[in-house]
């Protein structure tokens, strides 16, 4: 009578019994077909084991690139929407102390960063109204996203 | 509609003074109508004119302490607080010259002087040193065509001041200390206009915030202080009937306004920018949080 399949992969894998591993180490020194077959089992094994080593040894460095990439896109794209609502507040404050027209001249370069309007914005109300309630402005703008700007970058 | 909370606080002072004048405004304007519907037949003009000039006074005082709140928020060596101080120093002495000349009825030069050249060369310089910072930051235009008409118009009205009072001294007549003092003051009421002026360019180039209304006020003070000028040398010569002292403090109570509202928006802005709009507790449905309490 033939093993199992299953008494097989035990005994290739050294897991079966001494009375099964004599057995069948008896029954394969007589048996072509099961030895042929114990030795495809251990083919199959030896193929599945160097595929997981293989998808293991794999060059990490795309996924990884793809990784790190994906948190900086995330990242910018946060700070840029930061940067947005600095700017967007800013002009509001501008436009409430001064006017409309005042806000192309106190920003000077339209495309320029959030901080620069920021510190210009804080120059001007700084001098025309005095550096408390500069001050407060600055702090109305920045309301609420400190966190967000303290955040590393 | 206006809410209870707008009418509290010195950031309300400019409804207030708006407030005033309007009422004063008003209430003169139904005298002037009954006495002239009464034919003229009972005197409104006032004792010694102290009356008239009491509300004009007070406007000031109001601006002297105004400006002086606004001082205290520049400190030393901001770009702004000599303009500031040189604008509270004039204010001062319109006070001293309402109170030591209209109220006290002190004719002395210098009471005179303080009240009129010296007061509008301190605000010119002032203004001179806003409109400096106000360059610095770009907020600046040339003056219009229509600046140096409004301008022209300054300048004619103080030659004809200066011709009449030239004529009047070459035919021999005798000529007060005090038309010399106010004729003295117009050369520089020129000045004034001028800036006034630029400062209204300043404001088109940045539009009509709530600083803005600050300047806007102080051009207005200004050209109403040199309609003053022009309305009072003017009506004389055509109504001899008119009650002058009631018509002057008419006339001249809008342009202290006007000065006194400079500082008034200065602080609103202030106010503003310290203590940002709020809900209204009373307006809230619940009740004060637990951890409140």
């Amino acid at each position: 009578m033939h093993p199992s399949r299953a008494g097989l992969i035990a005994f290739g894998d050294a897991e079966a019994g001494s009375t099964g591993r004599r057995r069948i180490a008896g029954h394969l020194s007589r048996c072509e077909k099961c030895r042929s077959e114990l030795r495809r089992i251990q083919s199959e094994k030896h193929q599945l084991s160097f595929d997981a080593s293989a998808c293991a040894t794999v060059d990490p460095q795309p996924g990884l690139a793809w990784l790190l990439s994906s948190m900086a896109s995330w990242r910018d794209g946060r700070s840029g929407g930061l940067g947005t609502e600095i700017k967007s507040r800013a002009r509001t404050q501008i436009e409430l102390y001064l006017g409309s027209p005042a806000i192309s001249l106190v920003e000077r370069r339209p495309g320029g960063p959030p901080e620069e309007l920021l510190a210009n914005t804080g120059l001007v109300l700084d001098a025309l109204l005095g550096p408390e309630a500069a001050d407060a402005v600055r702090d109305d703008v920045l309301n609420g996203l400190e966190c967000a700007a303290m955040e590393p970058r | 509609m206006m809410r209870k909370a707008d009418y509290e606080g010195i950031e309300s002072a400019p409804r207030w003074i708006l407030l005033f004048l309007a009422a004063y405004l008003a209430a003169g304007m139904v005298a002037v109508y009954l006495w002239n519907a009464a034919g003229n037949i009972f005197s409104i003009q006032g004792g010694t004119g102290s009356t008239s000039a009491l509300p004009v006074t007070g406007m000031a005082a109001v601006d002297l302490w105004l400006c002086l709140v606004v001082l205290r928020s520049f400190p030393a060596g901001s770009p702004l607080r000599g303009a500031w101080l040189l604008m509270a120093l004039a204010a001062g002495l319109r006070v001293v010259s309402g109170v030591m000349g209209s109220l006290a009825g002190s004719e002395a030069p210098a009471v005179a002087a303080a009240g009129g050249p010296v007061q509008l060369a301190l605000l010119a310089a002032g203004l001179f040193r806003l409109l400096g910072v106000l360059r610095g930051f770009g907020f600046w235009r040339r003056p219009a065509v229509a600046d140096w008409a409004v301008c022209g118009v300054a300048v004619l009205f103080t030659l004809c001041r200066l011709a009449e009072l030239a004529a009047a001294w070459l035919a021999g007549s005798p000529i007060r200390v005090e038309s010399w003092v106010a004729v003295a003051g117009l050369p520089i009421l020129c000045v004034l206009v001028l800036e006034a002026r630029l400062l209204r360019q300043s404001v088109v180039s940045i539009g009509n915030g709530l600083i803005a209304r600050v300047w806007v006020a102080l051009e207005c003070g200004i050209l109403l202080t040199g309609a003053c000028e022009l309305a009072l040398w003017v009506v004389p010569h055509y109504s001899r009937t008119l009650p002058l002292a009631m018509f002057q403090a008419l006339i001249r109570l809008p342009a202290a306004a006007a000065f006194a509202l400079a500082p008034a928006y200065q602080v609103a802005a202030q106010r503003r920018a310290t203590k940002p709009a709020s809900v209204p507790t009373g307006d809230l449905a619940t009740g004060t949080p637990a951890l409140a309490e």
